[in-house]
């Protein structure tokens, strides 16, 4: 795309906003996520027109698919998850764009005639060799994947990685996968998914915090009693137990999208709003966590229990889980960010299948007021005030006041004032994946994690993984359904304090 | 379209603007009562429309198709329709539901008719009902009054005024007097809107389009002499336009080539509306485009 400089008929025009020509690679193209997540957020994304004019999708995976195959498993995809209405012309656009190989990752041969076919569809597409590569695939098959494509990337034009996470099992794992990546590709050329960070009211974290003059003077351990972060599944795990018996919520969860909703949180504003100056404060903010001691971490393990009025079994009865399986379902934590702004505030955070409801939250809890000068009895309903983002569902923020009940005497109790994303923009949200797919596109790494950052993240999880060796817990220590082991209440108890629970 | 969940109405002759406002105050309270909880109230504007009688049934079908979109205070001033110094209302609350939400949420409109007498300063009626700290948005139907006194009235409280262009006998003729108010007030013109699509397949034409001699455009004065302006700014020279006067916008010739017609489906004029109501600040390609489209 030229610059409105080179076109000056593009100023103000929407079409400044779409990316250079490009050809995208799905790797794991048979997978799920292509099918509830990729798909249907390219549709969305040709839906408003924001792909560019030139553009071809490769779908690489095992299964044995002919081109009208994938198609015909996209369309339906995009029909049953996709957010928009189903219009004939536009899928038709994307399909004539779409293509497929049957390939191993591991044959030297099979990628060499991927290579060809490659530079065929540039040639076809005019994509200019540009290229993005999305790795939807299993850890154990990216390292081999990274290789060859480093090895093959096209002559001309430029080429973008997208990783999904988990990325690596642990620090050293991560270490090496980065390394492996070093070897053939810049870090400006890598996008590590944390697709948490594409939502709209996560990005919006940053917009309450630092384009609202009222918040940041308050946002520090002088105001702020302590934050709770919750991000609460209500859903089992939904047949993947390969996948979690190894990873567990520690690395499922709370590694990626947990340690970003702190970093978030508890950030310094960054001079500008570039990828660089984002990240750095975030690994910053990292780098100053603490790492808590084993009092300070608890685990848990869903046993039987009720959601939503239906018997679900435990964890350790699910198909494909090891029946003495010790894998944590739930993960809770105090944590403490060592800098001037935050030191000695806690930053409780949990995560965990098979709780009470879907949820995720930041809440931020502030001091109470000094010397509220009415009487013990009119002010007993009366809360601290009570910031709380609302991640999901019913995105938006609320603040929780305390106002006078009418009527004669003086009786006080706590509102909330709400702003309900829905309620104030009468636009449907993107769904994540659109806008990290249009930014790896555009070459825009800001809601992308950075290597330092993955570093650091890991740092932690190897810390508390490792006290976990040392102990072994009467597991199952929680009912589906409840809000995680007693041992999680006692870790706020101690310190006069409880979990919100609605 | 959405259709209100459920819409309680007030109506007056001859009020004050209290009775309106505890008229709002009665009709959220009853709107309430119809649904477990309050209605949010989650505006983002005040919207003012200023509505002559003869687009009176057009403007209330653009706001039914955009209460749910933007849920905000919508204040029509109907001049000339009441006796001289009357003020006649008719108030609405309506709500409609949220995907995923228990509430519902609250649009208001407050249809205000007034006589010849009151139509002289609509601004003093408007400032009370204005939701404070909010952007207000002044939709004009028909031709500008240029140089006369309501129009600066109303431009004076208003952040944004939204006009159709297309609704005038002579664009281009009034384009000049329309520049003159753009260092009062931010313009936005739907007719400009409706060439967006065309821009976008111009802009596509770069770089031979930067070489455009001649452009013919099948359509209506407004966006025709807009898109020969647009061009003549951003190109920074002559452009001449061969205008063939249609009710739509159905083709543009650069230099005896056709261009494809858009894909996208055209707007409706609720959708236009809306798109204008998320523009803010001055839009300085629309203002050039404005002043050069009476230049050859």
């Amino acid at each position: 795309m030229a610059t409105t400089q080179e076109n000056p008929l593009l100023e103000g025009l929407p079409l400044a906003q779409t990316p250079e020509p490009c050809l995208l690679v799905v790797f794991g193209a048979s997978g799920d996520l292509t099918k509830r997540k990729i798909f249907p957020a390219l549709y969305a994304l040709a839906f408003r027109r924001l792909l560019p004019e030139k553009f071809a999708i490769l779908g690489a995976a095992r299964s044995d698919w002919s081109d009208d195959d994938f198609r015909g498993h996209m369309e339906a995809a995009v029909r049953e998850f996709g957010r928009d209405e189903f219009r004939e012309d536009v899928w038709d656009r994307l399909a004539e764009a779409t293509s497929y190989r049957s390939l191993d990752f591991a044959d030297d041969e099979a990628e060499e005639e991927l290579t060809r076919y490659l530079q065929h569809v540039d040639e076809e597409s005019g994509t200019q060799g540009n290229r993005v590569y999305y790795l939807a695939v299993p850890p154990a098959a990216m390292p081999t994947l990274v290789e060859d494509i480093g090895k093959r990337r096209a002559a001309q034009g430029w080429t973008r990685l997208i990783i999904e996470k988990p990325f690596g099992y642990d620090q050293a794992s991560a270490r090496e996968l980065n390394e492996l990546i070093w070897k053939h590709f810049t870090e400006d050329e890598v996008f590590r998914i944390d697709h948490y960070l594409g939502k709209e009211t996560v990005q919006n974290m940053a917009a309450l915090r630092f384009a609202n003059g009222i918040f940041e003077p308050i946002w520090n351990r002088q105001f702020i009693d302590h934050v709770q972060i919750t991000v609460a599944e209500s859903i089992g795990i939904e047949g993947r137990a390969n996948y979690y018996e190894r990873a567990g919520a520690i690395r499922d969860i709370f590694q990626n999208h947990m340690l970003q909703l702190v970093a978030l949180t508890a950030m310094e504003p960054p001079s500008d709003f570039t990828a660089d100056s984002v990240r750095n404060e975030k690994v910053k903010v990292l780098k100053s966590i603490h790492t808590p001691g084993p009092k300070h971490v608890v685990r848990g393990e869903y046993g039987r229990g009720y959601v939503e009025g239906i018997e679900v079994p435990g964890y350790r009865e699910e198909p494909g889980v090891d029946p003495t399986s010790m894998t944590e379902t739930y993960v809770a934590a105090k944590l403490y960010v060592d800098n001037w702004r935050w030191a000695d505030t806690p930053f409780y955070v949990r995560t965990g299948k098979r709780l009470p409801r879907r949820e995720t939250t930041i809440a931020i809890e502030f001091k109470r007021a000094p010397h509220p000068p009415f009487a013990e009895a009119a002010a007993e309903e009366l809360r601290p005030n009570l910031l709380i983002v609302h991640v999901q569902p019913d995105e938006g923020v609320s603040l929780a006041i305390g106002a006078k009940v009418p009527g004669l005497g003086m009786k006080l109790r706590t509102v909330h004032m709400d702003f309900v994303y829905g309620g104030a923009f009468q636009v449907e949200m993107p769904e994540a994946y659109e806008r990290l797919l249009l930014d790896a596109m555009r070459g825009d790494a800001t809601l992308f994690t950075r290597a330092d950052e993955v570093d650091e993240q890991w740092a932690i999880v190897d810390s508390i993984v490792a006290a976990w060796k040392r102990d072994r817990p009467a597991f199952p220590n929680y009912a589906a359904g409840t809000w995680g082991p007693p041992s999680a209440e006692d870790l706020l108890r101690r310190d006069g304090r409880s979990w919100r629970h609605h | 379209m959405a259709t209100a969940v459920h819409l309680e109405e007030w109506t007056g002759e001859n009020v004050s603007l209290a009775q309106i406002e505890e008229a709002l105050f009665t009709l959220r309270r009853e709107s309430c009562e119809e649904t477990e909880g309050p209605d949010m109230r989650t505006s983002v504007m005040t919207h003012v429309a200023w509505v002559p009688p003869q687009w009176h049934e057009a403007a209330w079908t653009t706001l039914e198709g955009m209460a749910e979109r933007h849920p905000s205070r919508a204040i029509l001033l109907v001049p000339g329709a009441a006796d001289d110094d009357e003020l006649a209302a008719r108030v609405q609350v309506a709500a409609f539901a949220l995907p995923g939400e228990r509430r519902h949420v609250a649009a208001e409109i407050v249809e205000l008719r007034l006589g010849s007498e009151r139509a002289r300063s609509p601004a003093s009626i408007v400032m009370p009902l204005l939701i404070s700290g909010l952007p207000v948005f002044c939709r004009w139907r028909g031709r500008l009054p240029f140089g006369e006194r309501v129009l600066e009235d109303l431009t004076g409280l208003a952040d944004r005024l939204v006009i159709d262009s297309r609704e005038w006998d002579d664009p281009v003729g009034d384009y000049e007097h329309l520049a003159d108010l753009f260092d009062t007030v931010a313009v936005s013109d739907i007719s400009w809107r409706r060439t967006l699509p065309w821009r976008v397949l111009l802009a596509q034409e770069w770089p031979e389009v930067g070489r455009c001699q001649e452009l013919a455009v099948n359509g209506p004065a407004a966006p025709a002499n807009l898109l020969a302006g647009w061009l003549r700014s951003r190109l920074d020279r002559k452009v001449k336009l061969v205008h063939e006067p249609a009710d739509e916008l159905e083709s543009v010739v650069v230099d005896g080539r056709e261009l494809p017609k858009p894909t996208m489906e055209p707007l409706s004029s609720s959708e236009l509306l809306s798109a204008e109501l998320e523009t803010f600040g001055r839009e300085r390609v629309y203002e050039a485009a404005v002043s050069a489209a009476r230049r050859e």
